[in-house]
C-alpha cells in the first residue's frame, strides 16, 4: 500500500529533476552554436512579429524623433566641419612623415525593432541583416556611446547583446590618457556603470569623461561613454568607479553599427 | 468537477503573458508575471508529473517567444508545478484532493486563495531572480527585485484568479 503512494513520488522527483537539468543545460549553453541558431529563427520571427507593433508605438513619437534627428544633423555637421578642418591641418604637419594610418571601421546605420531592458541579460534586434552588410562581432554605438555588439544576423535582422547585460564589458579609458579598465552595466539604472581596475597609481577627478579604450577590436577609441563618480578601492589594489553614461537606454531609437575592417586580419595573431 | 474551457484560459493568459513580459518592462526592480497561478490552478486530476510537463512547456514558449533567455522561466517554473500540490493541500487542507475538487475563491475564501498564490509566485521569483542576477548582482538589489516583482505579480494574479478557477457551483 505504501509502495503504491512512494513510486509516484519517486517518478516525480525524477521527472522533476530531469526537468531542471534540462532547463540548466539550456541557461549554461546559451552561447553555443545551438544558441546562435535558435537565435536566428526565433528572434528573426521575433523581430518580424514584435517589429509592425513597434512600428506602431514609434509612430506616435515621430515629432519627438524628428526634434532629436534634427538637433543630431546640426551636430554632426558641426562636427564634419571641424573634422575637415582637423585633417586639412594633419595633411599640413604630416606631409612625407612616413605616418602609417589604422585600420579603419565600416558604420551602417540601423533601427532598434526591439530591445530588453528589464532583465540582467538584456538585447536589442536590429533591422539590419547580412544582406545590408552587418557581420557578427561589430559593435553598435551612438553618439552617446556604446549600445551593445551583435551576437547573431539573419538576412534582414541582427540580434545584439546590449551592454546592459550581466555578461558585457568593454574595455573603456580614464580621460584620454588616464588609466585602461573593464566598464560594466551595474545592473540597475538605465544610465548607470562601473569602471573597474584602474590601477591606483592614474588619479582622476570627479566629473571625468570616459572613453572607449580602442583595445577592443570592436569598437574605435576614443568614443566619449559617460562622466565619472565617486570610487572606491577594492583589494586595496584597484579603484572602482561609478560612471553615469551619456548613453540613455530607454530612449535608444536609431543606432550604427562598427564593424573593424581589419579585424579577421588582427585576430589570427590571437592564439 | 471539472473546469469548463481551462485550458482554454490557460493558453488565453500565456499569450497575455507574452503580452506581459514583452512590453512591461518598467523598471529592472519589477517583472510582472501570471505564470505561477496559472500552473498553480492546473486542476487536481492532473498529476504532478504531467503538471510539471506543462509547466516546463509554458516556461519554454516564454523563454523562446518572449525574454530570450532559453530556460529561465521553464527553471523557475517547475518547482512550482512539482510543489503545487502540496502548497494546496497546506492552505486548503486534504479535503480538495479527497473530492477531487478544485479551490476557488468563492468555496475556499479570498485570504487562503491570497496565501496559496503568494507562496507559488515567491517560489517562482526566488529562482528566477536567482538564476537571472547568476550570482552577480549584491543581494540587496535581488532582495527589492524579488519584493517588487511579488507585489506585482500577486495583485495581477488576484485580478486573473477567477478565470483560472471559477466557482463550478455557480
Amino acid at each position: 500500500m505504501r509502495s503504491r503512494k512512494v513510486i509516484p513520488r519517486l517518478i516525480s522527483l525524477a521527472i522533476f529533476i530531469i526537468l531542471e537539468i534540462a532547463s540548466l543545460q539550456m541557461l549554461s549553453h546559451n552561447a553555443s552554436l545551438q544558441r546562435i541558431w535558435l537565435a536566428r529563427s526565433v528572434h528573426g520571427f521575433m523581430g518580424t512579429v514584435w517589429g509592425s507593433t513597434q512600428r506602431v508605438q514609434n509612430f506616435f513619437t515621430l515629432a519627438r524623433t524628428n526634434k532629436e534627428l534634427a538637433q543630431e544633423n546640426a551636430d554632426l555637421l558641426k562636427e564634419l566641419s571641424a573634422a575637415r578642418e582637423a585633417l586639412r591641418q594633419f595633411h599640413v604637419d604630416t606631409l612625407g612623415s612616413g605616418i602609417v594610418r589604422e585600420p579603419g571601421f565600416v558604420m551602417i546605420p540601423a533601427e532598434v525593432v526591439k530591445m530588453s531592458r528589464n532583465t540582467q541579460h538584456n538585447y536589442l534586434i536590429l533591422n539590419r541583416g547580412y544582406e545590408d552588410g552587418i557581420q557578427e562581432k561589430s559593435g553598435i554605438v551612438t553618439r552617446n556611446g556604446v549600445v551593445g555588439m551583435i551576437d547573431a544576423v539573419s538576412a534582414h535582422h541582427a540580434y545584439a547583446f546590449s551592454f546592459q547585460n550581466a555578461d558585457i564589458s568593454i574595455s573603456a579609458r580614464l580621460g584620454l590618457e588616464g588609466g585602461t579598465g573593464l566598464l560594466v552595466w551595474d545592473g540597475a539604472g538605465s544610465r548607470g556603470a562601473i569602471l573597474k581596475e584602474i590601477p591606483l597609481q592614474f588619479k582622476y577627478n570627479p566629473g571625468d569623461t570616459v572613453y572607449t579604450s580602442g583595445h577592443s577590436l570592436l569598437f574605435p577609441p576614443d568614443i566619449p561613454l559617460g562622466v565619472a563618480g565617486s570610487s572606491k578601492i577594492v583589494n586595496g589594489a584597484t579603484n572602482e568607479i561609478e560612471v553615469t553614461l551619456f548613453q540613455d537606454f530607454s530612449a535608444i531609437r536609431y543606432v550604427s553599427v562598427v564593424h573593424n575592417t581589419a579585424f579577421d586580419e588582427i585576430e589570427e595573431f590571437e592564439p | 468537477m471539472k473546469k469548463s474551457g481551462f485550458w482554454l484560459i490557460y493558453l488565453f493568459l500565456l499569450a497575455a503573458q507574452l503580452l506581459l513580459s514583452t512590453y512591461a518592462n518598467f523598471t529592472p526592480y519589477v517583472m510582472v508575471t501570471l505564470l505561477p497561478v496559472m500552473v498553480l490552478c492546473i486542476p487536481i486530476r492532473v498529476g504532478t508529473s504531467l503538471a510539471m510537463l506543462v509547466a516546463f512547456a509554458t516556461g519554454l514558449s516564454i523563454d523562446l517567444l518572449s525574454e530570450g533567455l532559453l530556460g529561465l522561466n521553464a527553471l523557475a517554473l517547475v518547482p512550482v508545478a512539482f510543489a503545487r500540490n502540496s502548497i494546496i493541500r497546506l492552505i486548503f487542507g486534504r479535503e480538495l484532493f479527497a473530492r477531487e475538487e478544485d479551490f476557488s475563491v468563492h468555496r475556499c475564501g479570498f485570504w487562503k486563495v491570497f496565501m496559496a498564490i503568494l507562496l507559488a509566485s515567491a517560489l517562482f521569483l526566488a529562482v528566477y531572480v536567482w538564476a537571472d542576477g547568476a550570482g552577480t548582482r549584491p543581494l540587496l538589489f535581488n532582495a527589492l527585485r524579488f519584493a517588487g516583482s511579488l507585489a506585482a505579480s500577486t495583485a495581477l494574479s488576484l485580478l486573473v484568479i477567477d478565470l483560472l478557477a471559477p466557482d463550478v457551483r455557480k
